[in-house]
């Protein structure tokens, strides 16, 4: 009799439970592709995927992901469905040009997230403004490109397609010098750049603020990108009693320069930009990287209780590519697309304008971001001017001061 | 799982003879072998076993099910249509919703070394942020607050403060302030953080000010009687203990120096 009652049992909440999961499964896809077919919205992200820089170029891409796929997940703009595309510029500005054109000459593109580099960005801007295709950058930090070439006198927006959710070198290059005048101690640097629109933009507003404060300028010198042997450079450095290394310019040069430098008995710190700010940075150069500095945009994602989620799924998701230096950013970036997106695009139909009024709605953005809050000022200039120092510790990136610019 | 199988058997094992159907004869039941639609056999049915089955086992049968089914359901069906568990809201973290807010230094010009900045203090979300430590850099400026830390500052509320500065080593001192800043030490619930407030141009100009004043003419010839300060800052971040008690970070300063 036992036996019997156990079987009717076990029929009954299995069946209960296979009726469940069906409703339960019913539920899941409302909203979604059940009856009516959906859209296709891409946003495009243009970064380096390959080669240079791209350990920092595919966190982009990973941020961009994790935000269409929460905005899939959550239905955010009902009759949508948002998609990737992601091209590679491998740093090279003409190649950014050569994706801007091919992400614009797509319709279904009505955003775009990127570039990494202030260099391919400058080629890119009159593309997507010929096209009203907005573009926000997680990374960009020239000021020039969003208040023209003259903004230390007079600041003018060139182009207002183009938003950037990182702050600006001369924010970063100013608190940089800061830290090492006051903080370090340090008198005496040496500037060297990669001659690149970023690099050289870094090294130069550091050595204005390095100077101002009272610090000497004992040498300078240039690399070339590519560059692997920096032999006659550290010779130079020795020589000229620096107590500190200044580097403009990206973690693939700076990674070897400083390991030359240990190597060949300078024991002096680097101290870069967020071009430098990367953990193959101190991968690479080893035991040699320990004591090295970097300031970067934004405070450390992962002391963010707001983007813990945004690391859980972005490490589940097994997505390649560093997302400390700039996935944070990517994520809000995509999401003030999206959100845009939301406002003009209605039960999935795209008015035949949609792009340029997706640049005015990102222009309005308003919202607590992964990364902090994430709005714009009249240049699409981000409102959230958060920097911070690291320091190699222990052969990681350990933030040593963080701060928030307040104008 | 797609594609077709093999069908096997639900019900005895023994290979199943079809039923020939006989002229003049419709194939009906048959008690040793089951129609040909049918595989395996599950006789007697489910309800006449059910109602052989004495009361009170059908009554703990019913009660079993009845819950394994409300726990079922509560496990399987979505609390909310996007099928997820609600989150919890993101926990700010102190830095993120205080902003200080520079508003001026007052006219003091016979002060000497000394001068009183004045800042607002806002606190935008979140819970209840405490200003434990407000320290002016760079080094060899002292620093008093009024009023004095700890004070706390309520979401949507701002705090007007003056920090005053008073010029200790000139030799500490860099010639000339670009990004001037306030290190200060924010509290809620959450966390404790040391960070720094960056100004721009007006502070900058008013506090280099400050600095000529009180060092232009001794810059060449520091005092002999001031001590040179080497600060090193450090950046901290700490979660808040269960009872904020047992936190050895609690920095309030009853004198209302920092």
């Amino acid at each position: 009799m036992r036996h019997r009652s156990l079987v009717i049992l076990t029929s009954v909440l299995t069946t209960g439970a296979l009726t469940l999961t069906a409703c339960g499964s019913r539920d899941n896809n409302k909203g979604g592709d059940s009856g009516s077919k959906k859209t296709e919205v891409i946003i495009g992200v243009d970064a380096p995927l390959t080669g240079q820089n791209s350990a920092t170029g595919l966190g982009i891409q990973g941020g961009v992901q994790v935000a269409v796929d929460d905005a899939n997940k959550k239905n955010l703009v009902p009759g949508v469905t948002f998609k990737v595309q992601a091209l590679d510029d491998k740093a090279i500005p003409a190649s950014g040009q050569q994706n801007a054109t091919q992400l614009v000459n797509n319709d279904k593109v009505l955003g775009v997230v990127g570039p990494l580099n202030s260099g391919v960005a400058t080629q890119m801007q009159q593309v997507f403004a010929t096209a009203n295709l907005v573009e926000i950058s997680p990374s960009n930090t020239a000021p020039e490109l969003t208040q023209g070439k003259n903004w230390q006198t007079k600041k003018v927006r060139p182009f207002k397609t183009y938003f950037r959710t990182a702050t600006t070198d001369a924010l970063q290059g100013g608190f940089a010098a800061d830290y090492a005048y006051n903080t370090l101690k340090k008198k005496n640097v040496f500037v060297v750049d990669d001659k690149q629109t970023y690099g050289a933009g870094l090294a130069k507003l550091f050595t204005a603020g390095f100077t101002k404060a009272g610090g000497k300028v004992v040498g300078t010198d240039h690399v070339n990108t590519g560059d692997t042997d920096f032999s006659a450079l550290v010779t130079k450095i020795k020589n000229s009693k620096a107590d500190l290394v200044y580097y403009g310019g990206q973690y693939d040069e700076s990674e070897k320069l400083t390991k030359q430098l240990k190597d060949g008995g300078a024991k002096i710190p680097l101290f870069g930009g967020d071009g430098m700010f990367s953990d193959t940075y101190i991968q690479t150069a080893g035991k040699t990287s320990e004591g090295d500095l970097a300031t970067s945009v934004g405070q450390p994602v992962d002391t963010l209780a707001s983007a813990q989620d945004f690391i859980k799924k972005y490490k589940a998701a097994g997505l390649k590519g560093d997302y400390g230096t700039y996935g944070g950013y990517s994520y809000d970036a995509a999401t003030a697309i999206i959100k845009a997106i939301g406002n003009v695009v209605k039960d999935g139909k795209v008015p035949s304008d949609a792009r340029a009024k997706i640049v005015d709605e990102v222009g309005k953005t308003k919202f607590n971001g992964v990364a902090g809050p994430v709005a714009f000022d009249q240049y699409g200039d981000t409102t959230n001017k958060q920097l911070t120092v690291y320091q190699v510790t222990n052969g990681k990136w350990k933030a040593v001061k963080s701060g928030t610019f307040n104008g | 799982m797609s594609g077709v199988g093999p069908v096997e058997p639900v019900g005895p094992a023994e290979p199943v003879e079809p039923v020939e159907a006989r002229p003049g004869h419709a194939p009906g039941p048959h008690r040793d072998a089951p129609p040909p639609d049918v595989i395996g056999s599950d006789s007697p049915r489910p309800s006449d076993r059910w109602r052989r089955l004495p009361p009170r086992v059908r009554a703990t049968a019913l009660t079993a099910a009845v819950t394994a089914l409300a726990a079922a359901a509560l496990w399987l069906l979505p609390p909310t249509p996007s099928g997820h568990k609600p989150q919890e809201p993101a926990q700010p973290w102190p830095a993120v919703t205080t902003a200080f807010r520079y508003t001026g230094v007052a006219d003091n010009p016979g002060a000497g070394p000394t001068r009183d900045f004045h800042f607002e203090v806002s606190v935008h979300d979140g819970p209840p942020v405490t200003v434990s430590h407000i320290n002016a850099a760079p080094g060899g400026l002292r620093t008093r607050t009024t009023p004095p830390t700890s004070f706390t500052v309520r979401a949507g509320s701002a705090h007007r403060i003056t920090v005053r500065i008073t010029v200790t080593d000139c030799g500490a001192l860099p010639v000339n302030v670009n990004l001037p800043f306030l290190d200060v030490t924010l509290r809620n619930k959450h966390a404790i953080q040391h960070y720094s407030f960056i100004f721009g141009n007006r502070y900058s100009r008013d506090l280099s000010g400050l600095l000529h004043t009180a060092c232009d003419a001794t810059r060449a010839l520091p005092s002999p009687r001031v001590r040179r300060e080497v600060r090193v800052l450090t950046m901290w971040t700490r979660r808040v203990l269960a009872n904020p008690a047992e936190s050895d970070l609690h920095t309030s300063s009853s004198t209302g120096t920092s």
